[in-house]
């Protein structure tokens, strides 16, 4: 051994200062990190599952989100579909008002015009009825002479037949 | 104030009478006086009433013809009747 150069007692030294770094190593270095290595995975493995929850809840609450948006659409196409009914309603019902007004003012305005029509045609009638009477009147008093009055009278007290009324007063 | 009953049937009486009179009173309203075969044409167209006591009055808003009134009744049979009858059938027609 000596020939090949190689020291057996330094070589013992060399393996047992080996061994020794290796133990000392193994137990004061590998350990502890492996330990620290190991928790580490576990605190990743903790936090991937708790973004995992986290992205789960997002998402449902997402899906759930959605769904309310979907169920509030709904419900305003619901919502709108019946204001849209019942403001036609409200139309249709304001149109036969107004109609049913605007027939009234009408018939009002006719019965009116009709009215003031009638007293309008009683107005020149009676004006009518009175001026010729008065021009019959006042011609038969200017263009009867006595004579002629007598003999009027004589006509009639002798055709008269007893048709005539008699006035109570 | 007491009246005395016999001289308020007196003048019930009296009252009663002059009515009586009044009321068969005829009153011929005429535009200028009869002649008497007028007269006696009218006593005979009307027989009922009581002529004895008949007033003739001249009224030239009569016109021609005569109106004779007797208490409350009227007989028209002048011109401004037929005139006012006339009027009134004017106006009833529509």
């Amino acid at each position: 051994m000596e020939n090949l150069g190689i020291d057996g007692k330094l070589l013992l030294a060399q393996v047992i200062n080996f061994v020794l770094f290796f133990i000392l190593v193994k137990k004061f270095v590998v350990k502890p990190f492996t330990a620290f290595l190991n928790q580490e995975r576990k605190n990743e493995e903790e936090k991937n599952k708790l973004l995992e929850k986290l992205k789960k809840s997002e998402e449902a609450s997402l899906e759930a989100e959605v769904k309310a948006k979907e169920k509030m659409k709904k419900e305003f196409d619901v919502l709108f579909v019946q204001a849209k009914k019942e403001a036609q309603s409200l139309r249709t019902d304001l149109v036969k008002q107004a109609e049913t007004d605007a027939q009234e003012i009408r018939d009002k305005s006719k019965k009116l015009l009709e009215e003031e029509k009638n007293a309008l045609y009683r107005d020149v009638k009676d004006k009518i009825v009175k001026t010729s009477l008065m021009i019959v009147d006042k011609a038969l008093k200017e263009s009867l002479d006595e004579a002629s009055r007598k003999q009027v009278t004589g006509y009639i007290i002798k055709n008269y037949q007893g048709k005539l009324k008699v006035y109570e007063n | 104030m007491k009246i005395n009953p016999k001289l308020k049937d007196e003048l019930k009486k009296i009252l009663i009478d002059k009515l009586q009179k009044e009321q068969d009173l005829v009153v011929v309203y005429c535009a200028d006086s009869l002649e008497s075969d007028e007269k006696q044409v009218l006593e005979k167209k009307f027989p009922d009433l009581n002529w004895t006591n008949a007033v003739y009055k001249i009224d030239r808003s009569v016109i021609a013809g005569v109106v004779i009134k007797v208490g409350s009744k009227t007989i028209d049979l002048s011109l401004s009747g037929s005139l006012l009858k006339l009027s009134n059938t004017l106006y009833e027609i529509d």
